[in-house]
């Protein structure tokens, strides 16, 4: 009897451990591979993308994502199309010109809800009260660039002509603005508005920023992209990856988590001081995160089709492009 | 006094290596004249001869030169600048006192063809008459002629030869050549250079130094000839 | 020589460009990614003017910093030929500062110098100078022996005939070196305006690169490459009128 006790006994165990095991295997299935390329280098700008790569939203959502950086000769609507990633970060302009040259691109979220891009200035030096303070005025811009774009966009929308303002070319360096030389100088609110106002106030001066949404010119920033194919295809895997992606993003701009957030950033990005990282956090959640309990990534149809408008206004596209059948709503 | 070149106890060998080119080499010579420096390939007649021009030093002993205060090596290798002709050349390099002996030398060494023409047209053998010739037009007390007359045709070599003991009968040449007959015939001192090994390194010799009139019986000849094939 | 070089530069920018298409149309890439036949021959009209214009302004840019680089070197050169150590002083300055990459350099000499023709004329003359002075001195501090011994021996050389005999007897060398330097000083003028300048070619590709725009760059190269062509042409062609001037004279 005690015999047929420890007999059954053991068997017990043995079935307890084989399921034990099998549904251990379950939990081990492979995760999906995909790759996103981001629009820039690892900066304040990405936090969430690094967030999502450092504390396994991805993996928890059943993916395994390689986040590359981007630069300046990378383009992730071109490495999407060619295959070499299945997700990208791309800005509107860069979303509206692929898609007129027959890109099969769609936007799933919309990181950017005011465009970073703002101008740096001098108030003491050079009073704007209203945008006609413009005129005669030295004006740094990137010939080709987005802000180009959107400062002909201000002028045009102002009735200001190209006559009445001083353009001139921005490189890498900020020294003519240092100098004095340029009066109003393009640049990301939230990731060197830090830096360069930091310059500033050492050498006791002060500045302000000029905004082009606040002046009713909106141009759409950075947004998350896929192809149609990979929509049609593998819209799962898209899911997941926005829900993921989405996450981390709400997780990263929380202020409970800014210590880890921080941390992330530099983790990623030694080359920026802790301290110029925690100016840049807030700038980057307001521009992301205008109100409490905004729906983060929401994609913002008017601005998208402003954006159209100025690209074709300023013949940036041949003709008109429909965005909106582009935009991905309802992402998650 | 006449025109002396004396080496004394010459010791050489050649950077960077241990093998001895001279070993307590001591000659003379004592008259102006177309003497001859004679030995087997790579004995160091060349070596010698840079010694004795200036050209190489580092070596202990002593080469001490009376009468003679300008001495130019002429070797066969040599060319002339490519943009010039050869008249151009001549004209611009020959001393104005010697500027009369152009002609007769042009003449005697068959340059007449060769005037308007660059260094690059020649054949190896007007090459080599050009290059003579543009040294001998130089104020020289000694001139050493380092196969000078290579591809040159025996009886041009000849006339050559006989030339210039006629024009130059108070200067001294050292004509370095591996022909033994001509060695013999025209050298009045034949300098035989043999191995380190050997002991004396040189041997002094008398030539037939054949110059106008009736060239040398051929028995003095073979002897003079025998005499070289037998220091060496 | 002229018929020859740009035919042959039209075969290889055609190779080139059906490699491209075969990609495209293999590949099923739209237009953004590699541009159509149609949309490079359209871009191609609208902005063929206003490219030629910009290549031809950084052609003059390019020649007139091969032209400085060329009597640069040839000074120093010459400067480098008096001692050994002088020479060997200036090849190990030449080998490390060429070394430093142009793209690095650029933007400082942009900061110091400003937008103006100074800069894009120095960093050409940067670029195109080294293996010029590398070149030349090589070449002028090489005895030829064969030629140099007669005016030694007879009292006659000094510095200016040794140059003309070491840069006669090495002429083919010398021409050879200018014409292929004369590319590095387009590539180092295009380098220089993409990084940094406001006017040329190169700063036309930037911003067509700021757009996306592929078709602007194949139009932009096309011209580049008739341009460099006919440049290289030109400088060959000068080689033969001075090889034949000195071998005539």
């Amino acid at each position: 009897m005690k015999r047929r006790l420890q007999i059954a006994g053991g068997l017990l165990v043995a079935l307890f451990l084989i399921l034990g095991l099998g549904s251990c295997s379950k939990k081990e299935q492979p995760l999906e591979e995909v790759s996103y390329r981001l629009k820039w280098l690892f900066n304040i700008s990405v936090v969430g993308d690094l967030w999502a790569d450092a504390y396994g939203n991805f993996e928890r959502n059943g993916l395994k994502v390689t986040v590359k950086p981007g630069g300046p000769e990378k383009d992730a609507i071109k490495e999407l199309e060619i295959g070499h990633a299945q997700f990208g970060v791309a800005s509107a302009d860069q979303v509206i010109r692929a898609v007129s040259k027959g890109s099969p691109i769609v936007v799933l979220a919309q990181l950017f809800q005011v465009n970073p891009l703002h101008w740096i200035y001098r108030p003491d030096k050079t009073p704007l009260k209203t945008p006609q303070d413009l005129k005669g005025r030295t004006i740094g811009i990137t010939y080709g660039g987005n802000d180009e774009t959107i400062m002909r966009a201000l002028l045009a929308k102002y009735k200001i002509k190209e006559d009445e303002v001083k353009l001139f070319s921005v490189r890498y360096d900020y020294t003519p603005f240092y100098q004095g030389k340029v009066d109003l100088w393009p640049l990301y609110r939230n990731a060197q508005a830090p830096i360069i106002g930091e310059k500033l106030r050492k050498a006791g001066e002060k500045f302000d920023l000029l905004s082009p949404s606040k002046l009713g010119v909106q141009f759409v920033a950075n947004s998350v992209v896929t192809t149609q194919k990979m929509l049609e295809e593998r819209p799962e895997t898209v899911k997941r990856f926005i829900k993921a992606l989405l996450e981390a993003w709400r997780e990263a701009l929380d202020p409970e988590n800014k210590d880890k957030a921080i941390e992330t950033v530099l983790k990623y990005n030694p080359e920026t001081s802790q301290e110029i990282v925690r100016k840049q956090l807030p700038a980057t959640r307001i521009l992301m995160l205008p109100e409490p309990n905004f729906e983060f990534g929401k994609i913002d149809v008017a601005a998208w089709k402003q954006t159209e408008q100025i690209m074709l206004a300023q013949k940036l596209i041949a003709g008109p492009v429909q965005i909106e059948n582009r935009l991905i709503l309802g992402g998650e | 006094m006449h025109m002396q070149l004396e080496f004394k106890d010459i010791n050489y060998h050649y950077p960077g290596s241990t093998n001895q080119v001279f070993k307590n080499l001591t000659c003379a010579i004592t008259t102006p004249g177309f003497h001859a420096l004679f030995g087997p390939s790579g004995v160091g007649k060349t070596t010698l001869a840079k010694m004795i021009s200036g050209e190489i030093g580092g070596f202990s002993g002593e080469i001490s030169a009376r009468k003679i205060h300008q001495i130019l090596y002429a070797y066969n290798l040599e060319r002339l600048p490519g943009w010039t002709s050869v008249q151009e050349h001549l004209t611009a390099t020959t001393p104005g006192s010697n500027r009369g002996k152009i002609e007769e030398l042009v003449t005697t060494f068959g340059l007449e063809p060769c005037m308007h023409s660059r260094f690059v047209q020649l054949s190896l053998g007007q090459q080599n008459r050009t290059n003579l010739a543009r040294y001998l037009l130089q104020d020289f007390d000694l001139l050493i002629m380092d196969e000078s007359l290579a591809n040159v045709d025996e009886v041009t070599k000849e006339n050559i030869i006989l030339k210039m003991k006629a024009m130059f009968p108070h200067r001294c040449f050292l004509y370095i050549s591996h022909n033994v007959v001509e060695v013999a015939k025209f050298c009045k001192q034949i300098l035989i250079l043999r191995s380190h090994h050997k002991t004396p390194q040189t041997v002094s010799i008398s030539g037939q130094d054949y110059s106008n009139g009736m060239p040398p019986a051929n028995k003095d000849l073979e002897h003079t000839m025998l005499e070289i094939v037998n220091a060496l | 020589m002229l018929y020859r070089r740009i035919y042959q530069f039209f075969i290889i920018y055609f190779i080139g460009l059906t490699v491209l298409f075969m990609i495209k149309y293999v590949l099923k890439l739209s237009d953004y990614v590699i541009p159509s036949p149609l949309e490079i021959w359209q871009t191609g009209q609208s902005v063929f003017f206003r490219y030629l214009i910009n290549v031809l302004d950084t052609l003059s840019v390019a020649i007139l910093g091969h032209i400085l680089s060329i009597c640069l070197a040839t000074i120093v050169g010459i400067i480098g030929r008096l001692t050994l150590w002088i020479g060997s002083f200036i090849r190990v300055a030449a080998y490390n500062i060429q070394a430093y990459p142009i793209v690095a350099v650029a933007p400082i000499i942009f900061i110091l110098l400003g937008d103006g023709l100074s800069s894009r004329l120095l960093i050409t003359a940067m670029i195109c100078y080294f293996p010029l002075l590398l070149s030349f001195l090589g070449i002028l501090s090489e005895p030829v022996s064969e030629i140099e011994h007669f005016y030694e021996a007879t009292m006659r050389m000094n510095w200016h005939l040794q140059v003309k005999i070491r840069a006669f007897e090495n002429i083919n060398k010398i021409i050879t070196v200018i014409v292929g330097s004369g590319t590095l000083a387009m590539v180092g003028t295009i380098v220089s305006e993409f990084v940094a300048a406001n006017a040329g070619i190169g700063h036309s590709i930037r911003i067509a690169l700021y757009q996306s725009d592929l078709a602007k760059v194949l139009v932009a190269l096309f011209l580049i490459g008739i341009c460099t062509s006919l440049y290289l042409v030109s400088l060959e062609w000068l080689g033969l009128v001075v090889r034949k001037r000195l071998y005539s004279n």
